[in-house]
């Protein structure tokens, strides 16, 4: 890209003069004159003028207008000598000849005028062209790059083309413009930098020419995007003014439009970034009023219930039997330990969230985990039907003991809560299918039911926060959601290495699997019986 | 003579809470709201029993632990948040007898209480020798233990476990404990002994390792061995 730019650049002082350009003047003069020598007698001296015009007018194709009109003059005055009577001599006999060589002279003063008016406009509309072609390359690459500051080499070496010089840019990497947040290409003085920062910081142009610092030896150019607070660029190019080369209005307004090129390409960037950040932030303020506003809902159900419980045993109390004083209260145990549990995993789903958070891990074995996963479940729903299933000899796992059994604690009590009271659950602990033979073996646990399962629609979205599913017979939703618990289960599972899954069993249910990943095991225990 | 029991707790409704459920109980209760409050109760009163709630706004409870350690075996009860682990761990390694996670039951602590009561001097009097729970009886000092009437044969390292956990049955044992006291202060760091003996030992005891009835296991803490029958008397 860099070189296809750089061959794009355009000459910009008028072009020197080619070796072949001069042969090819020269042949044109040597052509006309051969002609006019060599047919000499059979056409008269009218005609021999004319080739000498058109020899003139061909020579003004290829040489510099002074050399063009300088051959004109000594070729009227080679003809005058050679050809017109008396020759050999400068001196003219008739009138009438003395008219063909005035008429000659101005004839090529002509004709070599306009050819290199001619030649001045084809080099303009091809100075132009360039330019054009230069401005449109860099725009595709600054277009087809996300990062402008990537082809910030590309702009340099542009500019330093056409100034004939080392150029220096300062460019923005952030907005809004911050002193560490830009960038130096190239090398600029204390001084340059300076003026480098006036530039970036105005927004204009300074320099010869453009009416501010005009005697400075060089052009700072400003970066510019589209309006900024303050006029500010989005950076700055220090363009050196080399003694001796042409550095005009039309170059300095090329060099210009290359800089804000890259300046709205820089704006481009900037604005697309800052777009990003506030939908992400939009996003995360969404996220967290669901989560209050889901929050506030899990709670005031339990809530609610414990209330009026309570508030019928103070108010009622001596009115109601011990029978129902029993039940009042026995709902309010209910129902506070659900609460606890929503706290539980609430403040678990917060603390997994925070960055940096630390698992107290431990070898635990599956054996362990399980016993109390299930002593606390049937003390939850003593009427249910649960199971546990461990496969022999499995691996001990190194996780953390207290997140793991929360996990297990919430996948049990949300298959209990959203499958018939008369449907079995299933504690499952196996090793992982497949995996590498000398990597060690992950462990899947799994909470399998025969409710009526997770609608497909649901699937993905069952683990998200607060999110509640639609069973997939279309009944209403269960009257308690799953609330954070999933969410938790799912952050656990992760933060662990491994995922939680949801896999819809044959013949109906749903099968909750945490895959965790192998760990190497430690050593046997040694010297103990 | 009943017993005291010294409360150190800062959130007033608890406090009042669990005073009056005590009280019910038959027991004294002396309140304290900060641990300088608890040391000083804890020297004038002289309980016989302490529930110390983690999280104060004074400190953490190891001073406490320690001044009461220094005067009487009088039983620690710790009262944690969900998430006062570390610290509730700390507190057991360093001598306090149990522990309760907020929120909990009254019917919970009173059991916790009584199991406390029950081992109150067992560190200075003679160690608890026999268990008796379900069909297990663990006869320490012969070095016997039969299941439904039938005798399981122990590894030594099985039998030392089991003994371990006998002597504070009903109560919890820290992993650091149980390792420190079987293995040696050396092994405290392999908590992976602890995980396979104690598999032997369900596969042995229990009718369903996965759901043990006896060995039950306190996740991140220890294990505690179910609180024994009540002795027939003697």
């Amino acid at each position: 890209m860099l070189q296809a730019l750089r061959h794009a650049q355009p000459a910009d002082d008028p072009p020197a003069t080619t070796a072949a350009a001069w042969a090819g003047g020269a042949l044109a003069w040597a052509g006309s004159w051969a002609l006019v020598l060599g047919l000499d007698g059979p056409i008269d001296l009218a005609h021999q003028a004319l080739l000498v015009v058109l020899g003139g007018t061909l020579a003004a194709l290829w040489w510099p207008p002074v050399a063009a009109l300088a051959g004109g003059a000594a070729a009227v005055l080679a003809f005058n000598a050679l050809l017109v009577p008396p020759r050999g001599s400068l001196a003219v006999a008739r009138w009438q000849d003395a008219l063909l060589l005035a008429l000659m002279a101005g004839a090529l003063a002509v004709a070599v005028g306009l050819i290199v008016r001619l030649r001045g406009q084809a080099g303009q509309a091809r100075l132009h062209q360039a330019r054009a072609e230069q401005l449109r390359q860099l725009g595709e690459a600054l277009r087809d790059s996300g990062d402008p500051l990537a082809h910030a080499g590309v702009l340099q070496a542009q500019l330093a083309a056409l100034a004939g010089a080392p150029v220096a840019l300062l460019l923005c990497r952030a907005w809004p413009l911050a002193d560490a947040a830009v960038a130096t290409i190239g090398h600029a003085d204390d001084e340059e930098n300076a003026g480098l920062w006036h530039g970036l910081r105005q927004g204009r142009p300074m320099g010869p020419g453009t009416g501010r610092h005009g005697e400075l030896a060089h052009w700072v150019l400003p970066l510019r995007g589209a309006v900024t607070e303050g006029g500010a660029a989005l950076g700055a190019a220090l363009l050196r003014l080399p003694p001796g080369r042409r550095h005009d209005d039309a170059l300095r307004a090329h060099a210009q439009a290359l800089c804000d090129q890259f300046g709205v390409a820089l704006q481009r960037r900037f604005n697309r970034e800052a777009a990003d950040a506030a939908t992400a932030q939009a996003q995360l303020q969404a996220v967290r009023n669901a989560l209050l506003t889901a929050i506030s809902h899990d709670y005031r159900t339990p809530l609610a219930t414990i209330l009026g419980a309570a508030s019928s045993l103070q108010d009622q109390g001596q009115r109601l039997d011990p029978a129902q004083r029993a039940a009042l209260a026995g709902r309010i145990v209910q129902e506070a330990e659900h609460l606890a549990r929503l706290a539980d995993n609430t403040l678990q789903l917060a603390r997994l969230d925070a960055p940096g958070v630390v698992l107290q891990r431990d070898w635990e074995s599956a054996e362990d985990l399980v016993g109390t996963v299930m002593r606390r479940a049937r003390q939850r729903a003593p009427g249910r039907v649960l199971r546990a299933r461990l496969e022999p000899g499995l691996p001990l796992l190194h996780c953390d003991a207290m997140l793991l059994t929360q996990l297990l604690d919430n996948l049990v009590d949300n298959a209990l809560r959203h499958t018939p009271a008369d449907a079995p659950v299933e504690l499952l602990v196996r090793r992982a299918p497949g995996g590498p033979a000398d990597a060690p073996p992950g462990v899947v646990l799994a909470v399998r039911d025969r409710g009526p399962g997770v609608a497909p629609a649901w699937r993905a979205r069952i683990f998200e926060v607060f999110q509640r599913g639609e069973s997939a017979a279309g009944a209403a939703p269960p009257r308690t959601g799953t609330g954070v618990g999933l969410a938790v289960c799912r952050a656990i599972a992760r933060a662990h290495g491994g995922e939680l899954t949801l896999r819809a069993r044959n013949h109906g249910g749903s099968s909750f699997e945490c895959h965790l990943p192998g760990t190497t095991q430690p050593a046997p225990a040694e010297g103990t019986a | 003579m009943t017993l005291r029991v010294l409360l150190v707790e800062d959130d007033p409704a608890l406090r009042n809470t669990l005073r009056d459920a005590l009280q019910v109980e038959g027991y004294t209760v002396h309140t304290a709201a900060s641990l300088s409050e608890g040391r000083a109760l804890a020297a004038h009163a002289a309980p016989d029993l302490v529930l110390l709630d983690l999280g104060l706004p004074d400190g953490d409870g190891d001073a406490l632990l320690a001044s009461l350690r220094q005067r009487s075996s009088a039983p620690v009860l710790l009262i944690s948040a969900r998430h006062g682990e570390q610290q509730k761990i700390a507190l057991l390694d360093a001598g306090a007898d149990d522990y309760l996670v907020k929120p909990f039951s009254v019917g919970e602590l009173l059991a916790r209480m009584r199991v406390a009561l029950r081992h109150r001097g067992t560190r200075l009097a003679p160690a608890v020798t026999h268990h008796r729970s379900g069909g297990l009886v663990v006869d320490l000092a012969a070095h016997r233990v039969a299941l439904d009437g039938a005798p399981v044969h122990l590894t030594p390292t099985e039998f030392k476990l089991l003994a371990r956990l006998v002597r504070s049955a009903g109560q919890v044992v820290t992993h650091r404990q149980l390792l420190a006291d079987v293995w040696g202060a050396e092994f405290i760091a392999h908590t992976h002994y602890l995980r396979l003996y104690m598999g032997q030992l369900r596969a042995k005891l229990e009718a369903d390792p996965a759901e043990p009835q006896r060995l039950l296991t306190e996740p991140g803490v220890g294990y505690r061995l179910v609180e024994g029958d009540p002795e027939p008397a003697c």
